[in-house]
């Protein structure tokens, strides 16, 4: 099991930066808590003080809609972290998780995890380094995000055909981000058809014809001898069958 | 004894679609039962026998020897309903009436028409008696874009003249004259249809305002298709795909012809 934790540390935005020998002493140092379905995993509302990390089993993140009903946020699984921006800002629970099936999850309290950044200045970089490097990249979709929106309000659709450049350069590991872009782009191309459609409606064509034009090569054609011959002897045609 | 009807099919200029719409219009009237030639006259690409999985180089006699009598019209008479294989929408065709006369492949051969003195007498006589050796319902002619003498004989002769234009200045210009020169040949009905109409126009619109100007029926407006551009020369697309809006609206033309009466 530890292997895999240490994998799933990994992956995760505030571990991405740490080195695995530090990694595995915070695997140690972690708490294994099951779950049984439909236990509370924290309630929104109370104090954040751990994060935890989704070993097996799925978890629904929820809230109450303004009528009192439940509202699924979204749903965690395996190698999934939830709560890991508690341990920096201590900020009371946003939502309430509670297991979608039996579950296993890995706790990291707060003092453990403030006794580790104490001891290693280093981890205390990575840390850093890691949210550094995500705000650089959410800084970058807003910019993008505000361009397009710009592009958007002034009919320009252009860049809503092209490749997602973004998602492929700074990395498929943001799943957030890759979800709001695609989340714009659908909105782009949905108000792009919409607009087409009324355009559609409204499209009339309208045209000329010269007819001066059509008088002067009307009587090229049938000024010649020929064609008073063939309009003879079409009329003969037409009346004899006609005749039967 | 004059049953068989003579139907042109005519643009102004080239580009409209016309050996196509020739082509699945003939396929889709054998369809409805009934027995169907298509006198193929304009031979500039990608030409009709193409489209019916004719290969060139077995043609032998064309529709010039016989009218100048130097075949006769059995020879020439390829029946498409016994070699309809090579195409998914051409083997629909199997064991229809629907023969294809191929005119001249070399376009050399086309002036000799007017050279070696094809009047309209001739003409008209050679496609009765092809009409009658194949007791034919329908002889589609697919004619020559542009109002040279050859193509005039074809309108003079015709029951049925079918205009196809696309919707644009030229080709409405054009129209204008055609539609001039088939009431001055006394041609007893015409039928207008639009090809390559862009899915963006309001297609009810544009028939009303091509009606007016024209005062005659637009049968069917056909939309610009890329799928038919990519299948256009290798079957016939109506039987092919016949969900296909395109096909739609060219059975509604097909649909028109066998109305008339």
């Amino acid at each position: 099991m530890k292997s895999d934790v240490l994998n799933q540390l990994q992956k995760t935005t505030i571990f991405k930066n740490v080195s695995d020998d530090v990694l595995a002493e915070v695997a140690v140092k972690a708490s294994t808590r099951k779950l049984a379905k439909d236990e509370i995993l924290m309630r929104k509302g109370e104090k954040g003080d751990s994060l935890f990390l989704i070993h097996d089993g799925w978890v629904k993140i929820v809230t109450v809609d303004s009528k009192g009903d439940e509202l699924i946020i979204n749903k965690c699984g395996p190698g999934e972290m939830i709560g890991e921006m508690a341990l920096l800002d201590g900020i009371p629970r946003s939502a309430t998780v509670i297991a979608l099936s039996d579950a296993e999850v890995l706790e990291l309290k707060q003092d453990v995890f403030e006794e580790i950044l104490k001891q290693r200045a280093d981890v205390s970089l990575a840390i850093i380094r890691s949210y550094s490097e995500r705000l650089r990249f959410s800084t970058t979709y807003i910019e993008k995000a505000i361009d397009w929106s710009q592009k958007t309000a002034e009919g320009d659709y252009s860049f809503a055909e092209q490749a997602q450049p973004l998602i492929n350069s700074a990395g498929s590991d943001d799943d957030k981000a890759a979800q709001l872009l695609s989340a714009f782009f659908a909105m782009v191309r949905k108000v792009k058809e919409r607009e087409d459609g009324l355009k559609q409606q409204l499209e009339k064509l309208t045209f000329e014809i010269d007819q001066a034009r059509r008088k002067q090569e009307f009587e090229e054609i049938t000024g010649t001898e020929f064609y008073a011959n063939l309009k003879e002897q079409a009329r003969a045609l037409r009346q004899k069958r006609a005749q039967g | 004894m004059n049953k068989g009807k003579i139907v042109s099919i005519h643009s102004f200029r080239g580009g409209t679609g016309k050996s196509n719409t020739t082509a699945n219009l003939a396929a889709q009237v054998a369809m409805a039962g009934k027995r169907v030639g298509v006198v193929d006259t304009d031979i500039q690409s990608p030409g009709i026998h193409v489209l019916f999985g004719l290969d060139e180089n077995k043609m032998g006699k064309t529709m010039n020897d016989f009218l100048h009598g130097k075949a006769t019209i059995r020879e020439i008479g390829f029946s498409i309903g016994d070699h309809s294989s090579g195409g998914e929408g051409r083997a629909k065709l199997a064991g229809k009436n629907l023969w294809l006369f191929p005119s001249s492949i070399r376009g050399r051969e086309i002036s000799q028409i007017l050279k070696e003195g094809i009047d309209f007498n001739l003409l008209n006589e050679g496609l009765q008696k092809t009409i009658t050796e194949f007791d034919l319902d329908y002889l589609f002619i697919d004619t020559h874009p542009g109002l040279n003498e050859e193509t005039l004989l074809s309108i003079a002769t015709s029951d049925i003249l079918i205009i196809i234009l696309r919707p644009d200045n030229q080709d409405l210009q054009g129209t204008s004259v055609t539609v001039d020169i088939a009431r001055s040949l006394d041609v007893p009905n015409l039928l207008l249809m639009v090809n390559k109409a862009l899915p963006k126009y309001d297609f009810a619109e544009l028939k009303k305002e091509i009606e007016d100007k024209f005062n005659a029926p637009v049968t069917g407006i056909l939309p610009l298709s890329f799928d038919l551009a990519d299948n256009a020369s290798n079957d016939l697309f109506s039987l092919r795909f016949p969900d296909h809006d395109w096909s739609k609206a060219l059975r509604g033309v097909a649909e028109a012809v066998l109305a008339v009466e």
